[in-house]
């Protein structure tokens, strides 16, 4: 036996390649290769509410309403709606020709069962399931949805695009436990998802549905009609923001969805690409504090970090030195739209660290340990965290700085125990600014105790404001209610906002079609 | 023979149950409650309490070993916390990347490493020994990372001859295939060339020295094949014998290089698994690398008593 | 030539131990894996003649000199020029390198000279400690088993299966289960390292038993612990220390992989690895970020390859002649 023979009985022995499915693709397809935000890790948009997989979910499946660039909810998979005088039944009627992926007819009881679903585990689905009297199919095509108390919002929640989005799925998928993941990814929308394509932590596969009938309405966001004009849409994830602008340079991807502002200058000298303005919307930075355990039980000691605190440190960690990308927020809710407050925002974001001591004093910090959580794998928690940790320290906080990753605070945030026994004090995050524009769909400013967001701040003059909000019936009285939200937000300090910040995309010059909104819309974009 | 090649294969069995209970054990002391982390964003204490007992997490230690032991006997290496996928269908998804990616490795860096050391072995102490020796410790001391970006850099960015990231399947043509490995193996396989060439230096010195070697020098042989006919043939040992231990830098080496130039296979499975601490995952992972690792291994072992009949057991 | 037939008839011939040893292979220095040493260390007396070595080998000065001057800068780091590395200046991030930021600053607006200084302590503390722990624990182990024959099979059984997971793997296997600090990545580098002391320090020890003069002891009832310290211990002591020395080499390096990928020390704490971790994403336009943590940590590894090298030469002349 010689060289040669061994080393291929080796690769025999324990080297074998297996057989990876490969596309059969046809000639001349038009495939769109966009780098998304994040990792579609799982799929299921009911479940699990991170962005990515909201955005993956708007392909696959359809909704009753979507709103549009004003935000208005829009009829989608409804032809028509009716509600009763007293405002407490509302009968739906869907559109002809929906049909799944798998050829079946949508019908009323496949939209019964996953709005049941998603009303488990959406915040506004919620609360009008606890209002609800009966949601029913009547006929194939209608159904009834009877209420015990009116809830004027509730269009706005069914065509919302804060996760999770009121996605229709076939009833044998909605049937599913709300807190156990699917296994089936059938939808009635654009694309049909092509699991055997999918490999985790590298891509996700979208084929163009033929069965798909779209709005004869122009399309905007999510309403009107959703055209795809290209044959296949691959998601290729990459590993970090260096390797996807290499690959965008080189023509390897078309479309990037958050080049980070530092790569911008480089993306901008190439002949060949686009850059611009994600979404107008924004994003709210945050950073939360634990509102059950010591030192932040105490408003006082709350109110001290919000003064010392500098939204300017927190927005050039976040978005570099592009001054055009950021400005400070006085507030909650998102800059530029209908119900945005400055209202007691006085306070926010001084970056005075002297005060901030002097407040930490009169408020009594004995010197209490801060346990505070920061996923090291998302830039924009990791650069608040590092900076958050730089404040407290200069303010004389005794910080136990946890350095892990997004999914094991997202389990860690979940616990109310004390942070010596598992719980947090503080952890970071961000809001899309989409999802900050008033209080529905929009957790992390209630602060109803128990059943808040993480940390469960209670602060009885935030939710009366809110319901206020909610009962308002007109624009003034919608705009008076905000602007005692954000005042006793502030007041309280429900949660810390670090800042409002814009974000880029860019995409080869050959694609176009490309808009700015919430979530990268596929529909419309087309390829050269 | 026979009886040792039994011997041998038996006894890897102890070294794969020694494995087994170390990555079984990996899961059972990590901290952290997968019931928790599949529950997901917003569910209540009690729906995890639901949750962790379908899973059967509140069972004692040897138990689940036993059942999880008989599951990976049968071909289940459980399921991953985040993407709710089989680890075996994820892992099966990510070989083929980095099985190509070692393979071509391999031969890049048998083929550079033998001739320059059997050159430096020929030429002991000239500038061209000082100068592959140098290149070697050299090759141990710079980081794997480091080389990547640096090659990357001048010869995908700069120059652009090779694209930067990615992995083409080798269905899709054998250049598109090449194209997109030759920056990685050449940042993999500068570390397993500095260790092939010194070893193969050393033996080869040693082999030259010896009797029957001068013995065909003195008979007039020419230099070349007297190097490559005799030396190399019995120096053959220890050079496949360091090829098969460094494939546990390959390993290592993979996890670093497939994050930097995006390839989607088993290493950056790793580095995601650890990142979101999808234990299966990671357990499946060593498994398998560990597997595969003893098979070569246990392979070359087997090979010497066949390539030499003097070793006897 | 002749593969020298496995000595030990129990002995697994395993990964990282082929049969019959690498003979006169000489071990290769610094690999993430530690070097494969031969199972067998030819005992020889030779301590007389270690200076005249080190003086004639000018690599261990080389290397010597060089690990000397990064011992300095970790120790004098406060004086050094330095600011604090932590402290953020985010309206003076990613300053190209300027007489006031000599290695320019980060994307937090740190300042990476300070930070790569810094960096030096992490790294050698790594570095030693894991070469120390592991060369303390593995020679326990080694002892153990090549001494009480009962024990040896197990022990050997589980240093076999260890050795088995690439060190890489099982130091960011070991890292999941922790949260990232300089002390569990020291311990988790350790773990990986131990089985392989343990298999060289057995070698000698097995090799050693057979020597008359330790028989002699055995046969004449002198206590275990007086043979342990009067005959096998001086004899483990030089192959050990050139083993400590690539080990040292090699979890320097592992500490920065580990680093790299966000498995090890958390920035709050410079490290080479992370000073890089943290400028990956700009590589491509401020590639300083990379480039000075990446030119240190290779001249130290170098440095103490050069140093293990040297040792080599300097306590085992048969090899010496090769190199």
């Amino acid at each position: 036996m010689d060289r040669r023979t061994f080393l291929k009985g080796s690769a025999a022995l324990g080297l074998a390649a297996p057989q990876v499915a490969m596309p059969a693709l046809a000639q001349g397809a038009k495939v769109l290769r966009f780098v998304p935000q994040a990792n579609l890790a799982n799929f299921d948009p009911i479940w699990g509410t991170q962005y990515v997989v909201r955005n993956a979910g708007t392909l696959v499946w359809d909704m009753l309403y979507g709103v549009d660039d004003q935000l208005k909810p829009q009829r989608q998979m409804v032809e028509s709606e009716e509600v009763s005088g007293d405002k407490l039944t509302w009968t739906f009627r869907l559109r002809p020709g929906l049909m799944w992926h798998d050829g079946e007819p949508v019908l009323s009881k496949d939209v019964v069962a996953s709005l049941t679903r998603w009303m488990a585990r959406d915040p506004i689905g919620l609360m009008i399931r606890g209002v609800q009297d009966e949601l029913s199919a009547t006929d194939d095509r209608t159904f009834r949805w009877r209420l015990k108390k009116p809830f004027p919002k509730l269009l706005y929640a069914l065509g919302k695009t804060n996760a999770p989005m009121a996605l229709i799925m076939p009833e044998r998928i909605a049937k599913t436990d709300p807190f156990t993941q699917i296994t089936e990814y059938v939808g009635s929308g654009p694309m049909k998802f092509v699991r055997n394509e999918w490999v985790p932590g590298a891509r996700a596969v979208f084929e163009t549905f033929a069965g798909y009938k779209p709005r004869e309405e122009p399309n905007s966001w999510l309403a009107g009609g959703k055209r795809i004009l290209v044959d296949r849409v691959e998601w290729v994830i990459m590993p970090d923001a260096a390797t996807a602008s290499a690959a965008l340079q080189n023509g390897e991807v078309d479309w990037w969805e958050n080049p980070i502002s530092d790569l911008v200058p480089l993306l901008r000298k190439n002949s060949n690409l686009n850059v611009d303005i994600a979404d107008p919307l924004g994003n709210v930075g945050s950073f939360r504090m634990n509102h059950l355990h010591p030192p932040f039980d105490n408003p006082k000691i709350r109110q001290a970090v919000l003064t010392a605190m500098s939204q300017e440190d927190y927005m050039r960690a976040i978005v570099g030195d592009d001054d055009s990308l950021w400005k400070t927020l006085p507030g909650f809710f998102t800059p530029g739209t209908a119900l945005y407050s400055e209202a007691g925002g006085g306070n926010v974001g001084k970056g005075d660290i002297k005060l901030g001591q002097k407040l930490l004093k009169e408020a009594g910090y004995k010197g209490e340990p801060v346990t505070c959580v920061v996923a090291q794998d998302q830039p924009i928690t990791k650069a608040q965290g590092d900076i958050t940790a730089d404040l407290l320290k200069q303010m004389g906080f005794n910080v136990d700085f946890v350095a892990t990753d997004w999914g094991t605070t997202g389990t860690r945030r979940a616990s109310k125990a004390p942070p010596s026994q598992g719980g947090w004090n503080m952890f970071h995050t961000w809001h899309a600014g989409a999802d900050c524009i008033n209080p529905a769909g929009y957790p992390a400013v209630r602060a109803n105790g128990d059943k808040a967001w993480f940390g469960w701040p209670n602060i009885p003059p935030v939710e009366a404001a809110i319901t206020e909000w909610f009962d308002a019936a007109d624009p003034t009285s919608e705009k008076a209610a905000i602007d005692k939200v954000n005042a006793a937000a502030c007041e309280g300090v429900v949660y810390v906002p670090t800042g409002f910040f814009l974000g880029y995309q860019a995409w080869r010059k050959n694609v176009s079609g490309i808009v700015k909104g919430p979530i990268p819309f596929t529909w419309g974009v087309s390829k050269a | 023979m026979l009886g040792y090649i039994g011997r041998r294969i038996l006894a890897t069995i102890p070294v794969m149950a020694v494995v087994g209970l170390f990555v079984f054990s990996l899961l059972y002391f990590a901290p952290g409650d997968p019931a928790a982390i599949i529950a997901g964003d917003q569910a209540s204490p009690e729906d995890i309490i639901r949750i962790r007992a379908t899973l059967g997490l509140d069972r004692p230690f040897l138990v689940r070993f036993g059942e999880w032991s008989w599951h990976i006997l049968h071909g289940d290496l459980g399921t991953s916390i985040f993407t709710n996928l089989p680890v075996t269908t994820m892992i099966g998804q990510r070989v083929q990347p980095t099985v190509s990616l070692m393979l071509v490795t391999l031969v890049f860096a048998i083929a550079v490493a033998v001739p320059l050391g059997v050159v430096a072995a020929w030429k002991a102490g000239s500038l061209i020994d000082r100068l592959v020796m140098g290149l070697a410790v050299t090759g141990f001391s710079v980081p794997v990372f480091v080389v990547g970006y640096i090659l990357a850099y001048v010869f995908a960015l700069q120059l652009g001859w090779l694209p930067v990231q990615g992995y083409t399947p080798i269905e899709q043509g054998l250049w598109p295939w090449l194209s997109h490995l030759i920056l990685p193996a050449v940042t993999l396989g500068l570390v397993y060339i500095a260790l092939i060439a010194r070893v193969t230096r050393a033996t080869m010195l040693d082999v030259l020295s010896q009797d029957y070697v001068r013995t065909a020098r003195a008979k007039g042989l020419a230099q070349g094949p007297v190097l490559f006919v005799h030396a190399l043939k019995n120096a053959a040992v220890p050079i496949v014998t360091v090829i098969g231990i460094g494939i546990a830098l390959l390993i290592g080496g993979a996890v670093v290089t497939e994050t930097v130039f995006a390839i989607p296979g088993l290493g950056r499975l790793t580095v995601d698994a650890i990142l979101r601490r999808d234990y299966p995952i990671i357990q499946g992972i060593v498994l398998l690398f560990s597997f595969v690792y003893v098979l070569v291994n246990l392979a070359i072992d087997l090979f010497y008593t066949l390539l030499d009949p003097r070793i006897r057991y | 030539m002749t593969a020298t037939v496995a000595p030990f008839p129990d002995r697994v011939p395993q990964a990282g131990a082929p049969p019959g040893g690498l003979p006169k292979a000489p071990p290769p220095p610094g690999l993430a894996v530690a070097a494969p040493l031969p199972d067998v260390i030819p005992v020889r007396k030779h301590r007389g003649k270690v200076w005249t070595y080190v003086r004639r080998n000018p690599t261990i000065v080389v290397g010597g000199v060089m690990l000397l001057i990064v011992f300095l800068m970790a120790l004098l780091a406060p004086w050094l020029g330095t600011v604090d590395p932590t402290a953020l200046a985010p309206a003076k991030r990613t300053r190209m390198p300027s007489a006031q930021y000599w290695f320019g600053t980060d994307m937090l607006g740190r300042d990476v000279y300070s930070r790569v200084v810094y960096g030096a302590r992490v790294s050698l503390l790594v570095g030693f400690a894991v070469a120390f722990l592991a060369s303390v624990a593995g020679l326990a182990v080694g002892l153990v088993s090549g001494m009480v024959r009962w024990l040896d099979g197990v022990v050997m059984r589980v240093v076999d299966g260890m050795m088995s997971i690439p060190p890489i793997l099982l130091a960011i296997a070991l890292m999941a289960l922790t949260r990232g600090s300089v002390q569990n990545v020291i311990i988790a580098i350790t773990i990986a390292e131990i089985p392989r002391v343990a298999r060289l320090v057995r070698g000698v020890v097995l090799s050693l038993r057979e020597q008359p003069y330790v028989e002699a002891a055995v046969t004449t009832g002198t206590r275990m612990p007086a043979i342990i310290w009067r005959h096998i211990l001086p004899n483990t002591l030089a192959p050990m220390t050139v083993q400590a020395t690539y080990i040292c080499a090699s979890a320097m390096i592992t500490e920065a992989i580990l680093s790299f990928i966000g498995a090890g020390v958390p920035p709050s704490t410079p490290s080479w690895g992370n000073i890089m971790a943290e400028g990956r994403a700009l590589w491509q336009v401020k590639f300083y970020i990379i480039l000075f943590p990446a030119i240190f940590l290779s001249m130290t590894v170098l440095a103490v390859n050069l140093v293990g090298d040297g040792l080599r030469d300097a306590l085992d002349p048969r090899m010496a002649k090769d190199v």
